[in-house]
């Protein structure tokens, strides 16, 4: 066979070599770049100028005092009138055009009109010819030198201030859009020539700017880059401007004034740019000046001072760093302040200074919700949850509303043993008040929170799995009579009737069999007030160590589902999960939200909660069209949904996200499987004050490629705000504090008079209660939220919302603990199973790490307990009092005896030295599958693991449980559930458990 | 206004199809800045584009409302070629359209061995390396923005030959091969190369253009009689107008053809299609 070699084509080496395949990811000076560096002047002649004469002025002017070549004196023919508005836009073009670096460093254009009147224009270089100069060279060329006296230098060389575009600081509020920068927009605003006082206007100018900036970027200190009116150099100088809003209008003009006099403040070429650069100017007649073509800042404003004491200003901004919304709000702001600051008598206070007049506050409020309503639900539509219910019961009896995994019941059936269970409640006397729910995830829950409602009271549910402290405090806080839970388990209190849901729903059925049943008040006609009864409590964690009770009434749940249900589509044919503890009210949203629609509940069992292989087999099974998760339980079904193949099987339609921030990105895997189109993904942010839910967004592609931070609008009939620490109103962009508002502000904190007046405030604003939240967050100019953490010591760990000053107290009760602090750490920003609570500790003389850390045990639920307890000799602050994290020591890990010597190098981790004489494997167990299981905790946890210790004493959590038990398995070693992990945390005890499977499979092997 | 906002540099712009693409693109919006030679040539037996012409050509643009300057320029002179593109530099900074238009079409009329050494070498110093001396000097501010648009105006005689017309042909093909080679180039920058090929234009009186007629002297026929030969071989039936190149070239000069680069568009009523 002959083989032929094809030659290569002519040349094709060579071509490939002579470009680069893509272009060279320096950026080059673009025209926004060059039109940064020019500035421009335009001066009226009103006569005919000879061109030829006007040429010969410039060329003497230029080439005596510049020393550069003869610039050519360009002419063009505008084709209208000075006055017309074709003319204004023929000499804006020219004004706007910059010179190019390579060519003189000004160029002069005369534009002539058809009425004998030119206009000259030049445009120069701003670090070689300064202002004052253009304005000569332009009189030299119109008149000649007798007019315009003096050199027109002085020649600044170039620029050493030449600022790279990608370091400037992009300010925090502008919202920019990365894709649209070098387009610009500008904002014309004027200031006001001031009623009295001398301050300068200058002065005036930097005093408006400094107190809008101070309330955007949310801090008194300010950084403002200043370029003085008769700057020779055109070089800013950097202001750093204290605005003190307790202090007087006239104490801060003439902290303005002075920082702004006499000699220049620092080249600001030194410092990092500030982002905003302010632009003095004087108006001069028959002359339009154009400081620079385009913004040099990311925010820069011009403003130009009259001779009637009033200015011009513009604010130019780029839309890569701001909004073109926010730009025009900000610029606006500017002028509303300085009216303000020219108006006021100087000793009001500066906080009397308002950001918003009446209407454009009311415009913000409108954008963030106020005033919109969730659709009317039809006429008799009962008030309350468990009155929906029924009438649904009575609609679609045999409609499916429950399902757990040996029970199924129908609305009638659900409806029917609620009433039993709640005639129950009435013989034990409960027929108002709160009851608490003590009882493991499964039907039964659920009947017995429909039950507390039917019998007109309130359920406060508690985890079954909470320490015995915290469920005593919780029942007595609560102030319950009755506990529907188990009373072997349930701790005892004084007054307290703890019963089981069998016993209770027997005494409801012997009741009615008697005939002494009242009448269940689901029969009777409802109170047109009825919503207002409050329907639940939920503890959460409170920043004094005690957790405090929320107050929510019924009408809250409803007014949620009723907000809902037409956009995310809610309706009987809907399967939801309840996936949740009933002690955190993201359950409120899955067992109401499944409920009031009509559809079908799944309780999901704790353990196959925790189990993420487990709970996607189960969404599979039972057809689940409506999922609620955290954010770092998604993650875990996501991959639990890679690993089970191609055709996942799944008919979920909607995600809802909440707990926790949503990292829009960590979703990207999700989408390579699942079109938006096929399941909706809708992120809501809410807290437990505003009954769950506050906003929505849908979470498409499109926001992951954007890492987009919002977390939507405002549901219908809720309202968001955002506002400074004096409370007031924030115009979109700026940072503050989120205020909620509208139907799901629940009534108060259960006992606490002052924290809820401190929380729950009535707002003279809307004249509506209104929650302040906590958490930090701005609105977009769309109406959007975008939410920025928290204000406080408030932190979320794996969807839990912890007060970390809760954990401090709870310690500092321990005995022999003097002082403490609690810090969250993440070793992996966005990734949850990497945050870990650390706290150190003071200790007396009877203190240890240990006695510490089972002080807290014993109150404190898992989620909350610190991974780490460290022993130092004192606290390390910070100048302001705070706590100072970076000399903190590095955390000793697990707590337990930490002088105890650690196995540092496992076998299997690659840094094998042999094995370690104190390791105690047992004598069954090899040493290979030892050394392997050892490795892989050490490795998910970070540190040196020996065979005594317990997983989640060294700072494991739930998510690296199921990250631990998926990684032995890809080694091969059999399948661990997460319940048998649970029962056998400690290293020995899990590495004993394996070996056994191992064997148990051998076994089933041989006999096979 | 498809092109407002951008500069262009027209070569040959006193009359002819240079006249015409300068005006169509200042209805377009876009600023000039216009080159001609304005002076005859030793060598060329007709008379060339005038200083009168050019600033004709400049008035009529500028009753779009645009910003036009001119400058004379002799492409055969390389510091000609540079001053003319600092001008521009200076009066409009960096340019987005570059139209290479300026060429003659005689001497010719003969055969290829009949052609004299001065003859062959004034028609490729003008036609072909004329547009490669100011694409030298013109591309680099395009390549500095990453953007950018040359239109090299070649001819059917870039595509196929022509009796009599060794040195025309010659210059025309080899357009060609500089517009494909330089697109090359200059793609990973994001500026475009492209030639226009037009067929035969007809002598519009209000450019003042005269190509046919100078050809039909070169081969010795009444104009008539020429435009009636050609027309005879174009399918469309009628000889090319001015404005259907400019359209052309307005296309290649705007954002409509941004993937556009290294192709040779005709402009022909369908001449080359047989």
């Amino acid at each position: 066979m002959a083989v032929t070699v094809s030659a290569p084509p002519p040349f094709a080496a060579t071509a490939d070599r002579s470009a680069p395949t893509r272009p060279e990811s320096r950026i080059p000076p673009r025209a926004a770049d060059l039109r940064r560096a020019c500035h421009s002047l335009v001066v009226r002649a009103a006569r005919r100028i000879d061109v030829a004469e006007a040429q010969g002025r410039l060329a003497r002017a230029v080439t005596d005092q510049l020393g550069t070549g003869t610039p050519r004196l360009w002419t063009r023919r505008a084709a209208a009138a000075s006055d017309d508005a074709r003319s204004a836009a023929v000499v804006r073009t020219e004004a706007e055009r910059p010179v190019h670096p390579a060519g003189p460093p000004v160029r002069v254009v005369l534009v002539e009109y058809t009425d004998d009147v030119a206009d000259l224009v030049l445009v120069a270089v701003r670090d070689r010819i300064s202002r004052e100069a253009l304005t000569r060279l332009a009189a030299q060329v119109l008149d000649g030198p007798e007019r315009a006296t003096g050199a027109f230098g002085p020649l600044i060389p170039p620029a050493p201030s030449a600022r790279d575009a990608a370091t400037r600081p992009s300010p925090e509020w502008g919202l920019g859009t990365p894709a649209r920068a070098g387009e610009f927009q500008r904002v014309a605003f004027r200031l006001p020539a001031p009623e009295a006082g001398t301050v300068p206007g200058d002065a005036r100018a930097v005093a408006a700017v400094s107190l809008a900036l101070a309330c955007y970027d949310g801090r008194p200190q300010v950084r403002l880059d200043v370029v003085p009116a008769h700057s020779p150099t055109g070089e800013p100088s950097a202001l750093a401007l204290t605005v003190d809003e307790d202090g007087s209008i006239a104490g801060h003009l003439e902290h303005c004034r002075s920082e702004t006099s006499g000699s220049p403040g620092t080249a600001a070429a030194t410092h990092a740019p500030a982002g905003v650069l302010l632009v003095l100017g004087r108006s001069l007649p028959g002359v339009r000046q154009l400081p620079f073509l385009a913004p040099p800042a990311p925010v820069t404003l011009y403003v130009e001072q009259q001779p009637d004491g009033s200015a011009t200003g513009t604010c130019w901004f780029d839309e890569g760093d701001v909004d073109p919304e926010i730009g025009a709000m900000f610029a606006g702001r500017v002028a509303h302040v300085a009216d303000q600051l020219a108006q006021l008598p100087g000793d009001s206070p500066l906080s009397a200074v308002s950001l918003l007049n009446t209407a454009e506050a009311a415009e913000v409020l409108r954008l963030g919700g106020l005033g919109s309503a969730a659709a009317e639900p039809l006429p008799g539509t009962p008030a309350t949850i468990h009155g929906r219910i029924t009438a649904t019961a009575r609609s679609r009896p045999d409609a499916i509303a429950l399902t757990d995994e040996s029970t199924q019941l129908t609305y009638r059936q659900l409806d029917e043993r609620a009433a039993a269970m709640a005639e129950g409640l009435a013989a034990l006397g409960a027929d108002s008040g709160r009851v608490g729910v003590c009882l493991d995830r499964d039907a039964g829950l659920v009947v017995a929170l429909l039950a507390v409602l039917k019998a007109g009271c309130s359920y406060v549910p508690m985890d079954s799995r909470y320490p015995e402290e915290r469920l005593r405090y919780t029942a007595s806080d609560a102030g319950v009579g009755v506990v529907i839970g188990d009373p072997e388990t349930f701790p005892r209190l004084d007054g307290v009737r703890v019963i089981g849901p069998k016993e209770l729903e027997g005494l409801g059925t012997d009741r009615a069999a008697q005939g002494s049943a009242r009448r269940g008040d689901s029969q009777d006609p409802e109170r047109a007030d009825a919503g207002a009864a409050s329907a639940y409590v939920i503890y959460t964690s409170g920043s004094t160590g005690r957790p405090k009770g929320v107050v929510v009434p019924h009408r809250n749940v409803t007014s949620l589902v009723d907000a809902t249900a037409p956009d995310l589509g809610l309706t009987p044919a809907d399967v939801w999960t309840l996936f949740h503890s009933s002690a955190f009210d993201f359950s409120v949203w899955e067992i109401w939200g499944a409920l009031l629609t009509g559809g079908r509940l799944v309780v999901v069992p704790y353990w196959v909660a925790r189990a993420p292989d487990e709970f996607h087999e189960l969404l599979a099974a039972e057809r689940v069209t409506v999922v609620s998760q955290t954010p770092s339980a998604f993650r875990q079904l996501i991959e639990a949904d890679r690993q089970s193949g191609p055709e996942a099987g799944l008919a979920v339609r909607l995600v809802v996200f909440g707990g926790e921030p949503l990292d829009v990105v960590r979703l990207a895997p999700w989408f390579t499987r699942y079109s938006p189109s096929r399941c909706r993904l809708v992120n809501m942010f809410g807290i437990t004050e505003t009954t769950v839910h506050v906003t929505a967004q849908t979470v498409t592609p499109a926001e992951v490629l954007a890492r987009s931070r919002s977390v939507g609008r405002a549901l219908p009939g809720w309202s968001v705000s955002v506002r400074d620490t004096h409370g007031r109103l924030l115009p979109p962009g700026a940072a503050g504090e989120i205020h909620v508002g509208g139907a799901g502000v629940a009534d108060r904190y259960l006992g606490r008079p002052e924290l809820t007046a401190e929380r729950f405030a009535d707002d003279p604003l809307t004249g509506e209660r209104v929650y302040r939240s906590g958490d930090r967050g701005r609105l977009r100019p769309d109406g959007r939220l975008d939410h920025l953490g928290r204000l406080d010591n408030q932190v979320k760990v794996r969807g839990h919302r912890i007060e970390l000053d809760e954990i401090r107290s709870v310690l500092l009760a321990a005995p022999g603990v003097e002082v403490a602090a609690v810090t969250l750490h993440q070793e992996t920003p966005g990734d949850s199973a990497s945050a870990r609570i650390d706290a150190y500790v003071v200790l007396g003389a009877e203190g240890t790490e240990r006695r510490a850390f089972e002080a807290a045990r014993r109150v404190l639920p898992d989620y909350m307990m610190p991974a780490t307890v460290t022993a130092v000799p004192d606290i390390p602050l910070t100048l302001n009092g705070k706590l100072d994290t970076s000399r903190l020591p590095r955390p000793r890990i697990g707590s337990t005896e930490p002088s105890a010597p650690r196995i540092e190098d496992v076998p299997g981790t690659g840094q094998n030295t042999g094995p370690d004489p104190e390791q105690d494997t047992g004598p069954d167990i090899g040493d290979e599958l030892a050394g392997t299981v050892l490795g892989v905790w050490s490795d998910l946890l970070g540190v040196p693991v020996r065979t005594s210790d317990n997983f989640f004493e060294l700072g494991g959590n739930s998510l690296l449980v199921v990250r631990l038990l998926s990684e032995l398995r890809s080694r091969g070693l059999p399948k661990v559930t997460t319940r048998q992990f649970y029962s056998n945390s400690s290293a020995d005890r899990f590495i004993a458990l394996v070996a056994e499977l191992v064997k148990e499979a051998a076994a089933k092997d041989d006999a096979s | 206004m498809l092109l407002r906002g951008k500069t262009a540099v027209v070569t040959g712009a006193a009359r002819g199809l240079g006249r015409t693409c300068a005006v169509r693109f200042a209805q377009e919006g876009a600023d000039l800045f216009l080159l001609d030679v304005a002076e005859d040539l030793h060598g060329v037996p007709y008379p060339l584009g005038s200083a009168a012409q050019l600033a004709e050509t400049a008035a009529l643009c500028e009753k779009h409302g645009v910003a036009v300057a001119t400058a004379a320029a002799d492409l055969r002179d390389p510091a000609a070629v540079a001053d003319a593109a600092g001008q521009a530099l200076d009066r409009f900074g960096p340019v987005q359209i570059l139209v290479n238009n300026a060429g003659i079409a005689t001497p010719s009329g003969k055969q290829t061995h009949e052609i004299t050494e001065a003859e062959w070498s004034l028609m490729l110093d003008i036609d072909l390396s004329g547009a490669w001396r100011m694409t030298k000097a013109v591309v680099p501010q395009m390549i500095e923005q990453r953007a950018g648009s040359v239109i090299n105006v070649s001819s059917t005689a870039g595509l196929v030959g022509y009796r009599h017309f060794a040195g025309y042909v010659a210059a025309k093909h080899g357009l060609i091969g500089l517009t494909k080679a330089s697109a090359l180039d200059y793609a990973p920058f994001g500026v475009r190369v492209n030639a226009l090929c037009p067929g035969s234009v007809r002598d519009d009186p209000l450019v003042e253009g005269r190509m046919l007629s100078e050809i039909a002297r070169s081969l010795d026929v009444a104009v008539g009689e020429h435009e009636e030969v050609f027309v005879r071989d174009q399918p469309m039936n009628a000889l090319i107008e001015p404005r259907d190149v400019a359209g052309a070239a307005v296309w290649l000069a705007g954002d409509d053809s941004r993937q556009v680069t290294g192709t040779a568009l005709t402009v022909d009523g369908g001449f080359s299609a047989r």
